[in-house]
């Protein structure tokens, strides 16, 4: 499933001509468009992955889209916890999943 | 004739209520416990989960402290559902020499009693975290001290009477009530119709005065608000409870060397890693009445004061904050207890800072209570009700 | 100082901005989605009479209209405070504090969760996340899906992404456990749909009213609801199976779906497995409402509004003196007549920043009116009995005894 952009809609016809915008994600170079969020254009990359879960290591991608949930959370430049859903895409921008943290003790663990 | 519905209804289902309904109701006593909200709505859901003996003073107060460390080890191997025990020990940090040679004196009095106490220095401290303040001087360890998540436990608690045959009616508030005087029954009015018991248990925490107004008790607790701040996972900071020593200071009310703001909202640094390893940051202490809004200055002051012990994790984030209303005394002891003019009127309420300690013990005494057992597990005298039954106006 | 200060750019919030705005006030609007219009972006409905409701367009007009009022509408701002001071509310953003007279909170609504196993692999998805990706940002979900929760929302939105050409393979009810409550439950999934019937357009809630028209054959109907499902728009709606768990390594691959009974659990040995890449989940909405609990403005629970909801009149004031409601944080409701709230938020602000009080109140009540008239026309509704829910909250702003009980608890 790449470059998925719905080009063509019988109700809200043809999708404009946009400027391409280039980006990463953890090192990998991306192209997407002006006024795509990061979350939209990793999508339409192919790629639902936008971090790990900080203990368990589980993959997470964007779930409510507008904001609300903290699912989407990733990195840009040196701001953590950015909104991947509300945050649009840049040129050059860089963009870091979360990743898992260590963990000193595990579940029922103690000392 | 009247029915009664239950023998002993148990108002508040906080920790302490849910503690009483689980210890009573595993004697064989018939026991309902209602809250005018869910379980767990107030204070125990808005507060941080130390059982602790670190900061108590000798004799009494960590004797009780200590048997419900004892009695909440145990709890986490009989009650069903987990609630995230763990007994990493705690820590008590220094910024002065006049704080570590008031530190080395607490250890001493500790050691006396037989306690598990230690001084720790510079090094001990920078072991123990690669992220404290470098010019941090010391402090202290309580090597038994524990931790537990407070809604679960209440929770598990809960589960657990529910096993014994407890009752629980939700969402159901009283409104009054009156004794009749020939049967000596209790008739309660809720929002869901009346309630007729044979005893009554005041554990409504911040709220236990006005559940006790309703027969002219007057029950001297005050709201004393504290805010907490959740911190998101990241690098292991540490892994125990760690606190700073002027928390005792703000505790017991001495004299403390802090920024105006520091002293104005009694914020004091508790911090806490949960089961998950977020962080639970406080804390605060301020009489402003029964208003639980989160003082974004008071979070501010809090935020400050961590990153004063913690500089490296300045920039850590917020996940949310949440603020509790503590059940303040004036002498910051419970007040688990009969009331001599109401026969069969049980007080459990006023645990201020240590009701999530002190449920495990408050659960076990109150039931020893209403069996009117001559031999309780600690003695009765000190959290009596009458000690405060000549004082007409409370001062705080 | 600012004279309105106004949280969310939604119709609502954009309503209110455009009375208050050619009333001479000083207006500022922020929202922290990147482009102003609020949910009313993405919304695609078929009218009764064959137009289409495109929320993108209806979200320009009032965008256009607002900038040629010289309103200053601020996106990609989110609010995370607000404190009293004085006679005027400070507001805390992420770019910046402002001091304002009256404040209005128009921030919508929320989606509510349905957790069922494996809902956290990357491609499960809210079904507003899937209507906002498809048609605000153009970009396919996926390639075939399943939509787990079966409400009106679900159906219009399913109904949207085949629109787009993204194949939803079948819309069913999630598993059955303690999270997922009455949404895992036949009949009253079933009954909610139908009390909607006679507003709603959808083919599937017609045919669902024929079924059903005696509450005592419901459980009949249900025995016998058709195993292939009831097609609707080619796609079969199933209320007699479930998704039990959401298969995938590292992101979906598949839902495991069981039959159910009447009550919703699952019948042993019925299980199979269908390929999908996404998985849309339906859990209904509810009043985003925050910020009105940091204001330490009173609330109520309301069912039929969709949750908690702060306590206010039908002019949208609540308690609190310069504080405003407008829109889904008062309950759930189309987009049209979270317009016409703003609008009626609109005015009770220039009427109360105005010295002459007098001048506005035939505005007003008309406004008042028009919502009445709206809320009756409406084509999507959420809750059928939204009108008992709107009373109670007008009741509550009434009681001033309630209110005053409730500082008394601190809650
Ligand atoms: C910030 C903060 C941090 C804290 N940290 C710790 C800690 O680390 N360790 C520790 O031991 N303690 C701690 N505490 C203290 C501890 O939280 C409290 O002492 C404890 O929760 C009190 O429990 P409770 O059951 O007495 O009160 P609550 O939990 O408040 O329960 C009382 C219940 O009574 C109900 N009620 C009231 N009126 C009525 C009525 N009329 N009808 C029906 N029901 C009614 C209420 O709804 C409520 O649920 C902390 C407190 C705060 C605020
Ligand atoms: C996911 C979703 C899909 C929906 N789809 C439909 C549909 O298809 N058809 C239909 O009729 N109704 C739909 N609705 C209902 C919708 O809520 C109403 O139609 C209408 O949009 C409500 O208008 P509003 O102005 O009250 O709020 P909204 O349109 O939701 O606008 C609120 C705005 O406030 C902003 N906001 C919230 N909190 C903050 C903050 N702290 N700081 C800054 N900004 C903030 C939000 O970003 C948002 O843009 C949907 C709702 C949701 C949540
Ligand atoms: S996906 Fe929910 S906040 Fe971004």
């Amino acid at each position: 499933m790449t470059n998925s952009r719905i080009v063509h809609h019988p109700i809200l016809g043809r999708l404009q001509e946009r400027g391409k915008i280039h980006f990463t994600f953890d090192d990998n170079e991306y192209i997407g468009y002006e006024g795509e969020t990061i979350a939209a254009a990793m999508l339409a990359n192919g790629e639902r992955v936008l971090r790990s879960h900080e203990e368990s290591g589980n993959l997470r991608g964007f779930y409510c889209n507008i904001g609300h949930c903290m699912e989407c959370r990733v990195t840009v430049g040196n701001q953590k916890t950015v909104r991947a859903c509300l945050s649009l895409i840049e040129e050059g921008m860089i963009v870091n999943s979360g990743k898992k943290l260590p963990t000193p003790f595990k579940k029922g663990e103690t000392l | 004739m009247e029915r009664r519905n239950t023998e002993v209804l148990i108002i508040g289902g906080g920790v302490i209520g849910a503690s009483i309904g689980y210890y009573a109701a595993k004697s064989g006593i018939e026991v309902t416990i209602i809250d005018k909200g869910d379980i767990a709505c107030g204070t125990s859901s808005r507060c941080d989960g130390n059982i602790l003996a670190i900061d108590k003073e000798p004799g009494f107060d960590s004797q009780m402290s200590l048997e419900s460390q004892k009695l909440v080890k145990q709890l986490s191997k009989e009650l069903d559902l987990e609630f995230e025990y763990r007994a990493p020990g705690s820590i008590l940090v220094c910024e002065s020499e006049e704080e570590m040679i008031a530190a080395q004196s607490w250890v001493d009095r500790q050691k006396k009693a037989g306690l598990s106490f230690k001084m720790l220095d510079r090094s001990d401290i920078k072991q123990e975290s690669p992220y404290f303040a470098d010019d941090l001087l010391g402090g202290l360890e309580c090597e038994t001290d524990s931790t537990i998540n407070p809604y679960l436990f209440t929770y598990s608690l809960f589960h657990g009477a529910i096993h014994y045959g407890a009752k629980v009616k939700l969402r159901c508030e009283v409104k009054g009530m009156r004794r009749n005087s020939e049967t000596g029954l209790f008739h309660v009015n809720t929002d869901q119709g009346s309630i007729i018991a044979k005893k009554v248990v005041n554990a409504g925490g911040v709220w236990a005065p006005y559940i006790g107004n309703m027969l002219d008790l007057n029950i001297p607790i005050k709201p004393r608000k504290g805010h907490i701040i959740v911190a998101s996972r990241n690098m292991p900071v540490g892994m125990r409870k760690v606190m700073e020593f002027g928390y005792l200071m703000s505790k017991f009310g001495k004299e403390r060397t802090v920024d105006e703001e520091t002293d104005k909202y009694g914020v004091a640094l508790v911090f806490e890693p949960t089961e998950s390893q977020n962080f639970l940051i406080g804390s605060s202490r301020e009489f402003v009445g029964f208003n639980t809004k989160v003082d974004l200055d008071v979070v501010n002051c809090i935020a400050r004061r961590t990153i004063r012990f913690y500089p490296k994790i300045a920039d850590f984030l917020l996940i949310r904050t949440y603020a509790g209303l503590r059940p303040w005394t004036p002498d910051h002891l419970p007040i688990v207890s009969p009331v001599e003019q109401i026969p069969n009127y049980y007080i459990a309420a006023g645990h201020e800072g240590d009701g999530i300690s002190l449920a495990a013990i408050t659960g076990k005494l109150m039931t020893e209570l209403l069996q009117e057992k001559s031999e309780t597990i600690i003695p009765t005298h000190p959290i009596r009700f009458s000690r405060f039954q000549n004082v007409s106006t409370i001062q705080t | 100082m600012i004279d309105v200060f106004i949280v969310g750019a939604g119709p609502a919030g954009l309503s209110a901005a455009n009375v208050c705005a050619k009333n001479g006030l000083k207006v500022k609007v922020v929202d922290e989605f990147m482009k102003a219009g609020g949910r009313l972006l993405g919304q695609l409905h078929e009218e009764p009479d064959g137009t289409w409701w495109n929320g993108i367009e209806e979200a320009k007009k009032l965008n256009d209209e607002a900038q040629q009022l010289k309103v200053e509408v601020d996106c990609g701002v989110s609010v995370y405070n607000i404190k009293k001071q004085n006679k005027s509310w400070k507001v805390y953003t992420t770019k910046g504090k402002f001091q304002t007279k009256a404040l209005l909170l128009a921030t919508g609504a929320a989606e509510t969760a349905i957790p069922i196993p494996g809902w956290t692999l990357p491609g499960v998805m809210s079904i507003g996340a899937a209507q906002v990706m498809t048609n605000v940002h153009r970009v396919k979900v996926g390639d075939r899906g399943v939509v787990v929760g079966i409400n009106i929302l679900s159906a219009a939105i399913t109904r949207e992404l085949q629109l787009a050409g993204i194949e939803v393979s079948s819309m069913y009810l999630p598993g059955k456990n303690i999270a997922t409550g009455d949404h895992g439950n036949p009949i009253l999934t079933m009954k909610s749909m139908l009390k909607v019937a006679s507003l709603a357009p959808s083919k599937l809630i017609r045919i669902g009213s024929k079924l059903m028209k005696s509450e005592s054959l419901h459980p009949l109907a249900l025995k016998f609801y058709p195993k292939s499902g009831i097609k609707v728009w080619g796609m079969p709606v199933h209320l007699r199976k479930a998704v039990i768990e959401i298969v995938g390594e590292k992101k979906v691959e598949g839902v495991r779906v069981a039959k159910v009974d009447l009550n919703g659990e699952p019948i042993v040995s019925t299980e199979e497995f269908i390929p999908v890449d996404f998985v849309c989940i339906a859990g209904g909405l509810y009043p985003l409402v925050e910020l009105a609990a940091i204001t330490g403005c009173p609330f109520q629970y309301v069912s039929e509004l969709g949750g908690h909801v702060p306590v206010h009149s039908e002019k949208m004031k609540t308690p609190l003196e310069g504080l405003y409601v407008a829109g889904n944080i008062t309950g759930i409701e189309s987009a049209k007549v979270a317009m016409k709230q703003g609008t009626v938020a609109g005015y009770s602000v220039v009427q109360d920043l105005s010295n002459k009080k007098e001048a506005f109140q035939v505005q007003l009540k008309q406004a008042i009116q028009t919502v009445e008239e709206t809320r009756n026309q409406a084509v999507i509704q959420f809750h059928p009995d939204i009108r008992t829910g709107r009373k109670k909250v007008y009741m509550s702003f009434k009681d001033k005894g309630l209110m005053k009980k409730r500082d008394f608890y601190g809650t």
